[in-house]
């Protein structure tokens, strides 16, 4: 028998190895800590975050160590702390056997809320933030990628912005499980599964989802580290090219400047940033069928994609011909820029966004709400949903007047069940619902009409910059404590997306509903009686 | 004679001739005011009842009929009244000719109940204008295919359809087996509407003329008055107590106004939108209060909010002091009043409170379904259970309906309007509410948006009015009929 050739492994495979190796091996040391008695999904989530994220804060502890930072200490001692606490959780719980899919949602939320409260905790300890309510919001920014903060970047230490960086980073890492486990209980919006629909743009690339979640992994890792090198050949110094390769992919936005992108001056890594941020917005198994095989056809192939670059495009020419000066090359690359910046909800600033006219703000705000793709790490309501939107419409005017016409969605060559399309619908829905209250709370607690409402939509779709009296960015500064709450609560369910948390708000609230009902029984067999 | 089949040209017709009687009546008015005018509307009756003429008795309704041709008759009337309604605004001078767009855009918000305008100064107006200018909102309120098919036997074309494409709200609603008199009742109680309020007003300290021409303009939900200032140039309370309740009234649901009237008041008790509505209402005005508190003396934040409160959640857009100092929040919840608008089947405009409830229902099915897949939930509203099919039209006509607001104050913007004003003003446009945010609020005029961004404005007052999807469905069906006829000629 001949033996069989060496395999030569090349990088991506390394990569998607090591990947899938490290999801692997966190998921069975966190299987093995618990075996309590506790049967408690959420129990065992949040055990599980504060165990994972841990390691983060003694890595943010060494660089500033290293950079002869102030906060190594107090990163030091929460994570600590951290540790011990998911050590706890997670030892005294056990994973139930079966878990519907309201505990799930319930998992999910607590998950978030965990990773919430570690990074508060780690704000609180470095006195980045000294109250509680400024605290928060700026975890929620740093845990949903949002742009949007109190403080000045240039006055924190190096452990600290790496610290948030990191944590925009993981917690879009994050948001790739829960697009592969949550969101497709949640129809279009995350990958296939029963119920949802998805286009070819964001179908599972293996029959298990563990294989699936690896392979959008080292994709998203692998990115990082190329925009980490771009940025570095663009002419940034290596540690602003790494935080910024963190916060670019992850659709973060936040940044070592108070300037943002705009503080460095320079085109090219102006460029590479715009670059960035679209690849940001677009789906991950997209890329990684069209990588995989070379076939960059693939992506002209997929109507979301089209669609998502057909809106930067016309976005982009509406901005300059609203501008009312003839078109430079600066110009142009800064109408990219912004527009490439709202579509993939990042929030980066270039040095030229104070000149968009009316009509762009405008547009840059819609944008913001449509989103990155689906399946994608973006915020926002996704450009698939929208298409889906679109269609709906065109079915109910034919409807107007062919009262028995039968119209089936389609997408491409995907069609959308009536279950996927009632879900989209109620999810806009819900959204609008939270944002109208919290559009009003805004505007009585120092904002004018035009900023509450953009920070409102910023925040629901995980940008940071907003237009009106404060933009870009200090809405925050002008919002007292109850105004940093909703801003976390708007930030939180823009990445999580508002079903799970009001299903698990509701699954909290269940046995005091479950009351309310049984009394009203009582009282109308009373009546009948 | 050969007659045409073409059913939007004989409606157009009838509308036409409605129009001209408004005129007719508005320069008796002039005549006996003797403040000029008078011939000038007399002139315009004419050109108007000819055209109307020729139109009604030259055609004959299309031999096929459905409900793209019901929109494309209803949509297609309301062009042709709104472009023969600027005439007297032309030919008395007060709009010079140069600026037709100017007058088409008083007619457009005048038909449409919107009752944004363009005019500044009203002492130099005549009477019989400002008297034409508040006839055609009372005649845009009930609505005019209403009108004409509860007068006019011979039109020849009537069916729930047609009546269906001009009233607001999802479902038009029958108060008799024959549409004719469905038509009928729904304007006798229109009219006697304003009887009331007029008698009301005159007792409140207005004069005969501001009594009448406020009556029309209340039960209409249009907002026109023949002042500058509006409401507040009366400074009286009693005034404003009947002006708040005759909004409040004719913001609901005629129909059910009709079933109160002839059943007894239990009828109410059993339309859950009309609680919806005063909740609303109420929820408003405690708002108000709660933001203004400090910033207005008590009794003037008790009054103006309960006014603003009224009048914008009922899409009427009287106004009785500058909203546009209160604090931001108020304003962003006088916003929301105005995308709301009245209730379904009513003369005010906006989304409706009917559909507003369906939306949450639905909203909330979804959320309960995502927690129990296999789950049927049905969506009810009171009683009532309503279809999937009505549902899902509703659903499409909010989605059509938000889109409209997010694409006129994109053009608005585009068009060099600072944004909350441009998403304002396409939300007031859309809504018939009448005065906006930013620069377009209750003191100023709409001249601060720039010509072409009007004309926008008149295209969206339009789709408003008609309730976006009989104006989306005009060019659809007129495309049609073309071929078609087309097709038989070659």
């Amino acid at each position: 028998m001949t033996p069989r050739p060496p395999v030569r492994a090349s990088a991506p495979a390394l990569l998607h190895r090591l990947t899938a190796k490290v999801l692997a091996g966190s998921g069975s040391f966190i299987q093995r800590l618990c075996k309590g008695k506790l049967e408690s999904a959420s129990g065992v989530t949040v055990g599980a975050v504060w165990v994972l994220t841990a390691p983060v804060f003694f890595l943010c502890a060494a660089v500033d160590f290293l950079d002869g930072g102030p906060d190594y200490f107090p990163l030091l001692v929460s994570g600590v702390i951290v540790e011990i606490a998911g050590l706890v959780v997670v030892r005294f719980g056990r994973f139930p056997s079966e878990l519907p899919i309201s505990r799930l949602f319930v998992a999910v939320v607590s998950g978030a809320l965990a990773a919430l409260s570690a990074v508060t905790f780690a704000h609180l300890a470095t006195g980045t933030s000294i109250a509680v309510d400024v605290a928060l919001v700026e975890a929620a920014a740093t845990i949903t990628g949002t742009n949007a903060t109190t403080v000045d970047a240039e006055s924190l230490s190096l452990g600290m912005i790496s610290f948030r960086a990191l944590g925009q980073w993981l917690s879009a890492a994050a948001m790739i499980v829960v697009l592969v486990r949550v969101l497709p209980h949640l129809g279009v919006g995350g990958l296939d599964a029963d119920g949802g629909v998805s286009t070819r743009s964001a179908r599972r690339l293996a029959p298990r989802s563990g294989s699936t979640m690896a392979r959008l992994m080292s994709v998203y890792v692998g990115l990082t580290g190329l925009f980490a090198m771009a940025y570095l050949l663009a002419g940034m110094p290596w540690m602003d090219s790494v935080i910024h390769a963190l916060t670019t992919l992850s659709s973060g936005g936040f940044s070592t400047r108070s300037g943002s992108i705009g503080s460095f001056q320079s085109g090219a890594i102006e460029w590479v940033a715009i670059l960035g941020m679209l690849v940001a917005g677009t789906s991950l198994p997209l890329m990684f069928r069209a990588m995989r095989r070379a076939d960059l056809h693939r992506f002209i192939r997929s109507i979301e994609f089209r669609v998502y670059i057909g809106m930067v495009l016309v976005v982009v020419v509406a901005i300059l011909a609203w501008s009312g000066e003839w078109p430079t090359l600066a110009s142009t690359r800064h109408a990219i820029f912004a527009t490439t910046s709202a579509i993939s909800t990042t929030g980066y600033l270039s040095s030229g966004l104070g000149t968009v006219p009316f009509g762009g703000e405008a547009l840059l705000l819609v944008l913001m709400v449509v989103g990155g793709m689906s399946a994608s790490v973006a915020g926002g309501f996704k450009v698939m949903r929208f298409m889906v939107l679109g269609q709906y419409i065109r079915r109910e005017l034919t409807k107007s007047i062919h009262r028995s016409a039968v119209g089936k969605i389609h997408l491409g060559r995907s069609s959308i069940g009536e279950t996927a399309l009632a879900r989209i619908i109620g999810e806009l829905f819900l959204a609008t619902m939270i944002l109208v209250p919290v559009v009003l709370l805004f505007a009585a607690d120092g904002l004018g009409v035009e900023g509450a409402f953009t920070f409102a939509v910023s925040s629901l779709s995980n940008v940071g910059f907003a237009f009106g009296d404060a933009w870009p960015l200090g809405h925050l500064n002008s919002l007292g404590a109850l105004g940093h709450l909703s801003a976390t609560f708007l930030m939180l369910v823009g990445r999580i997306s508002i079903t799970p948390v009001l299903v698990a708000m509701g699954g909290i609230g269940e046995p005091t509903q479950r009351t309310i009902r049984r009394w009203r029984l009582t009282k109308r067999d009373e009546i009948v009686r | 004679m050969r007659k045409v089949a073409v059913t939007p040209v004989r409606v157009s017709g009838a509308a036409l001739l409605a129009i001209a009687g408004a005129m007719l009546i508005s320069s008796v008015v002039a005549a006996v005011d003797g403040g000029g005018a008078g011939f000038d509307l007399l002139v315009s009756a004419l050109i108007t009842a000819s055209i109307g003429c020729a139109l009604f008795y030259g055609s004959t309704v299309s031999p096929t009929a459905d409900s793209a041709l019901a929109f494309a008759s209803v949509a297609w009337s309301w062009v042709a009244v709104s472009v023969a309604g600027a005439l007297p605004f032309l030919l008395t001078g007060v709009i010079p000719w140069v600026r037709f767009d100017d007058a088409l855009f008083e007619s457009i918000s005048g038909f449409t109940c919107t009752g944004s305008t363009i005019l500044s100064d009203f002492t130099s107006v005549p009477q019989g204008l400002l008297f034409f200018r508040s006839m055609i909102q009372w005649f845009g309120g009930m609505g005019l295919i209403v009108l004409a098919v509860a007068v006019l036997p011979a039109l020849g074309i009537g069916g729930l359809e047609l009546i269906a494409s001009e009233s607001p709200g999802p479902t038009a609603d029958r108060l008799s087996l024959k549409v004719r008199d469905t038509a009928r009742r729904l304007w006798l109680l229109y009219g006697l509407l304003t009887g009331l309020i007029s008698v009301a007003l005159l007792f409140a300290g207005m004069s005969i003329f501001d009594a009448v021409t406020h009556a029309f303009t209340t039960v209409a939900t249009g907002g026109y008055s023949t002042y500058g200032d509006s409401i507040a140039h009366f400074e009286s309370f009693l005034v404003e107590a009947v002006l708040i309740v005759g909004m409040l009234y004719c913001g609901a649901s005629f129909s059910t106004h009709w079933h109160a009237a002839t059943a007894g008041l239990g009828a109410y008790r059993r339309v859950s939108e009309i609680r919806w509505y005063l909740w609303m209402i109420f929820s408003a005005f405690v708002l108000l209060v709660l933001v203004n508190t400090g910033e207005l003396d008590w009794v003037d934040n008790l009054r103006d909010s309960l006014f603003y409160a009224v009048s914008l959640g009922t899409s009427t857009g009287f106004g009785t002091s500058d909203y546009i100092a209160w604090m931001p929040s108020a304003q962003v919840a006088l916003l929301v009043l105005m995308l709301v608008g009245g209730m379904s089947g009513s003369t005010a405009g906006g989304m409706k409170v009917l559909r507003l409830q369906v939306v949450f229902r639905y909203a909330f099915r979804e959320l309960l379904r995502a927690r129990h897949p296999k789950a049927i939930i049905p969506i009810r509203m009171g009683r009532t259970t309503i279809e999937e099919q009505v549902a899902a039209k509703v659903v499409g006509f909010v989605l059509l309906y938000l889109g409209l607001v997010v694409i006129g104050g994109i053009t608005l913007a585009g068009l060099g309007v600072d944004p909350v004003t441009a998403f304002s003003g396409s939300v007031s446009a859309l809504g018939n509410a009448g005065p906006a945010l930013g620069e377009a609020g209750p003191t100023s005029n709409f001249l601060v948006f720039p010509r072409i961004g009007r004309v926008v404005l008149m295209s969206l007052m339009l789709f408003g009015r008609l309730e976006v999807f009989p104006a989306m469905l005009m060019l659809v069906a007129s495309f049609r009929g073309l071929s078609q006829i087309r097709r038989r000629r070659g």
